[in-house]
Parts: structure tokens; C-alpha cells; sequence
């Protein structure tokens, strides 16, 4: 039986989990859980991650959620993934577990609360939420220095100065990408000051294409009717606006 | 040279490395750091942690941080580190990381948000936050739901319904001991819905003991100090009597 990709293109792990597969030649099905139409809190998906969150993997008989767990196993049990991606050596790869813990608490604790309280809320219904947003960006402001500053330290196109991408660079940039639905003035805001950090994103997305512009596309869509939505407000007249 | 572990005792991951060490007989040099007088912060620790948090470790050359890698490190490179704290086997090793990136997300931000904002509020020098402490609880609640349904659904004494610790029982349990800061009667109502909860608890320091009391020691100590400060903080308002109707933990360590 095929390996069973429960995913939402939008949703940045899931992202990741599904360029890792394509990139690695990993035979798997993508099933498409829709989380602006509520598919991901269903009992039937809650079958597959009693957590319901996305994405959720199932191999045979074997489930497993959380999207670091996910590329771990999948680095781990199918054949012929290179070492670069999750290094056998333990030096190696302790340090590749550092920064996928420090991803949860940091880059991730600012990016996803700052994207959803500025941008995504109203998709979803929800309210916007300029205090939660002004302490996500808090966050999100201090790992971006960080990664530029300590992760990106030293001449490597990678984290941890590598040559070659890890499973890591693939999460934290999928992370990133979620800043292109953002207002374009609040993302070069935040991701100007942070030349390094750019750059590493481009080599990541080179190191995976066609991969990642394809996975992306959904992202990009959703960018422009954003883009588009904004345009139509900035157009009314003034007093409107007030 | 022997593993150096810097820890300040007062942080939970920072206990769970600790523990781990004497469980398993590895030898250590134990450096301590005190947060509340902000030595983390220094430049001599950013060459050791440039995050500037704890734990971290020094083995040989090799500087590590972050506790779950650190966790995962120490059983990796040490002999004679029994498989059940992180199986060898790629499915039971999975779901292990599974429980430790969920514990990042979900159950981590609930007890420090709480204790921050209330007992340990005066040591840190920042003011009671009950807003930001409600909003803790909630959080912990929804994780405390999450682990006495999900992870501890089957029967084994331990997470994914094991019959022996993991390196996520330690790092998870550790996290959860911070709620013996609070007053007796918040931890009580935090914990009290949660039976199985309490009882891989009192698993987890069983199957860590004498060691998991020792090294939780210093929350006692902090306990005490916090209530007399915030007693003189409260202007000595508090009563204070409320009757011990479940012992706490702590007072059996």
C-alpha cells in the first residue's frame, strides 16, 4: 500500500513533508484536507491524528503526525534518501534536532500567529488580532536575527553552514514562505534587514525545484487574491477607509 | 573531559537532562547558571549557547542545545543507555518524536506562562499577570486533556502505552512538576481532573527515583521563598489556611 499523505498545501509542514517526498522520489498519495472547510477537525480525520492537525502520514498500518517527526521517519525508512538530508553521523544530526526544536518555540511561534492575526483570520472567519500580531512579530522579528545571525553564521548555502540542504532547511524555509501572503510592505519589512536569510531561502527553493515552486502555487494563489483584495480596498475612496 | 551540563535546576529541561545523567550513570560535570540572576545572559555563555538558554552541554569539542536534542544526543553517544528512553525501532522511535515536537507546540507554553506570571512574577522582577496566567491555564488544560486522552489512551504506565520510560516521559513529566510552584489549591485544580495524568506522574518519578526528587529539590526551596515574597507582596492578606486535602507532591519529595 502506498504511503498516505494527508496534507493542506497551504499549510507550511505540510508543505515541506510533500517537496521532501517529491524530492526524494517517495511513491505516495496526497490527500487533501481542505482546513478552511473545518476537513481537518472531522471524526473520520480524527482517525488519522486524533490531534486534527495537518500534516498526518499513515504507512501501512503505521500513523504518525507532527511534520519533523514525519520527515524523520520518512528519511529513515524508505531507501535511498541521501544522508545529507538527515545525516547518520550523531554530531550531525544532533545539531539538525537543535534547530527543529528551536523552530517550534521560535521561528514558528512567530511566524504562523503573526501570518494568521495580520492576513489568514478572516479566511478562516476569525477576527484579526493586532496585539497578538504586534507579540508574534516580537518573535518573529528576534528568530529571523537569529537564523541570520547564529544558523546562517559562517559561508555554508545552508543552516549549520552545509553544503547541501537538510530535512531543517526545509522546514524553516517552508515557515518563511507563509510571510508571501502578507501585506508586500509588512514582508520586506520584516525580511529586508535579513540578507542572509534571503539568500538561504533561494538556495533551498533551487536545491528542491521544481518541486518547490509547484508545492508553492496554492501559497502563491492565495497571495495574489490577497494582493487583489487589498487593491480593491485601497481604491475606495478615502473617507471609506476611515 | 567530561560532559559538561550547564543547568539552572529551576528550569524544567534543564531537570530532565539532569535526571536522565544519573539514571543512567552518565558521568558529568554539573555547571549551574542562575536565571533569576540573569547569568544566562552573559557573553562568556553565549560562546557556549548563543540562544542564551538552558540546558546546554560541552562533550569534548561538540557544544549542543536545545533538551530534546540534547536528550537524544546523550542516549546516541553514551553506552549502556537501556532502548526504552529512545528505541532503536524506526515506528516506536517515530512516535517518540512525535510526542516530543507536539510537547513543543502544546503542553511547554502552558506551565511557564502560568508560574511566570504568578509565583515566580517577583523573582523574574515583573508584575502578576493574571490575564496572561488565565490564558496559560487554558492552554494547559487543552494539553492535559490531550495527553490523559491521546497519549496515555492505552493502558501501558507510561506514554503510547509504554511499560517503561522514554526520554518524552522525562522531558513532558518535567515540565509538568513547574505547577508544584503554585499555591496548593491552583495546582490541585489544574491536576485534579486528570487522573491518569497524576498517576504516569508518580510512574515517571518512581521509575527515576531517588534521583527525580533529588533534582526537583530546589522547587520546594523556590516554593517557600515565593510564598513568603508574595505574601509581603499581598500585604500579608492571605490567609493561608486552606486545608491539605490531597497532599502534594512536593511535600512527599
Amino acid at each position: 500500500m502506498v504511503l498516505k499523505v494527508y496534507a493542506d498545501r497551504m499549510s507550511q509542514p505540510s508543505r515541506a513533508v510533500i517537496i521532501f517526498c517529491k524530492m526524494n522520489g517517495i511513491d505516495y498519495e496526497e490527500i487533501k484536507v481542505h482546513i478552511s472547510k473545518g476537513q481537518h477537525l472531522t471524526s473520520e480525520f480524527a482517525e488519522i491524528n486524533p490531534m486534527k492537525q495537518l500534516p498526518a502520514i499513515v504507512d501501512g498500518r503505521f500513523k504518525l503526525f507532527e511534520s519533523h517527526a514525519i520527515l524523520i521517519y520518512l528519511a529513515c525508512a524508505f531507501p535511498g534518501v541521501a544522508d545529507h538530508w538527515y545525516p547518520a553521523d550523531v554530531s550531525r544530526r544532533s545539531r539538525i534536532h537543535s534547530v527543529l526544536d528551536w523552530h517550534h518555540s521560535n521561528l514558528r511561534r512567530g511566524a504562523a500567529p503573526y501570518v494568521f492575526n495580520t492576513t489568514i483570520a478572516p479566511v478562516l472567519g476569525r477576527p484579526l488580532n493586532p496585539q497578538a500580531a504586534a507579540e508574534a512579530e516580537t518573535i518573529l522579528t528576534s528568530s529571523l536575527s537569529k537564523l541570520e545571525s547564529i544558523w546562517l553564521k559562517g559561508n555554508g548555502r545552508f543552516l549549520l553552514g552545509g553544503n547541501q540542504p537538510s530535512i531543517a532547511d526545509l522546514s524553516l524555509v517552508c515557515e518563511i514562505m507563509q510571510l508571501e501572503v502578507l501585506d508586500e510592505k509588512d514582508r520586506a519589512r520584516l525580511l529586508d534587514p535579513h540578507k542572509k536569510v534571503q539568500q538561504w531561502i533561494e538556495n533551498t527553493r533551487n536545491a528542491t525545484s521544481p518541486h518547490f515552486d509547484e508545492v508553492h502555487k496554492v501559497l502563491m494563489k492565495a497571495k495574489e487574491q490577497l494582493q487583489y483584495q487589498r487593491l480593491k480596498a485601497a481604491k475606495k475612496p478615502l473617507p471609506s477607509r476611515i | 573531559m567530561k560532559l559538561k551540563i550547564y543547568a539552572d535546576r529551576m528550569s524544567q529541561p534543564a531537570r530532565a537532562v539532569l535526571i536522565f545523567c544519573k539514571v543512567n550513570g552518565i558521568n558529568y560535570e554539573e555547571v549551574r547558571l542562575d536565571i533569576a540572576k540573569r547569568q544566562h545572559l552573559t557573553p562568556e555563555y553565549a560562546e557556549i549557547n548563543p540562544m542564551k538558554q538552558l540546558p546546554a552541554i560541552v562533550d569534548g569539542r561538540f557544544k549542543l542545545f536545545e533538551s530534546h536534542a540534547i536528550l537524544i544526543y546523550l542516549v546516541c553517544s553514551f553506552p549502556g543507555v537501556a532502548d526504552h528512553w529512545y528505541p532503536a525501532d524506526v515506528f516506536e522511535r517515530s512516535k517518540i518524536h512525535s510526542v516530543l515536537d507536539w510537547h513543543h507546540s502544546n503542553l511547554r507554553p502552558g506551565p511557564v506562562t502560568i508560574v511566570r506570571n504568578t509565583v515566580l512574577a517577583p523573582a523574574l522582577g515583573q508584575p502578576f499577570n493574571p490575564e496572561a496566567a488565565a490564558k496559560g491555564e487554558k492552554f494547559l488544560s487543552a494539553s492535559l486533556s490531550k495527553i490523559e486522552t491521546v497519549w496515555l489512551k492505552d493502558n501501558g504506565r507510561f506514554l503510547l502505552g509504554r511499560n517503561q520510560p522514554s526520554i518524552a516521559d522525562l522531558s513532558l513529566v518535567c515540565d509538568i512538576m513547574q505547577l508544584e510552584l503554585l499555591e496548593d489549591s491552583d495546582r490541585d485544580r489544574l491536576l485534579g481532573p486528570y487522573e491518569k495524568v497524576q498517576q504516569w506522574i508518580e510512574n515517571t518519578r518512581n521509575a527515576t527515583n531517588p534521583h527525580f526528587d533529588e533534582v526537583h529539590k530546589i522547587l520546594l526551596k523556590a516554593k517557600a521563598k515565593a510564598k513568603r515574597q508574595n505574601q509581603q507582596l499581598k500585604g500579608e492578606n492571605h490567609g493561608g489556611g486552606g486545608s491539605d486535602m490531597k497532599k502534594p507532591l512536593l511535600s512527599r519529595i
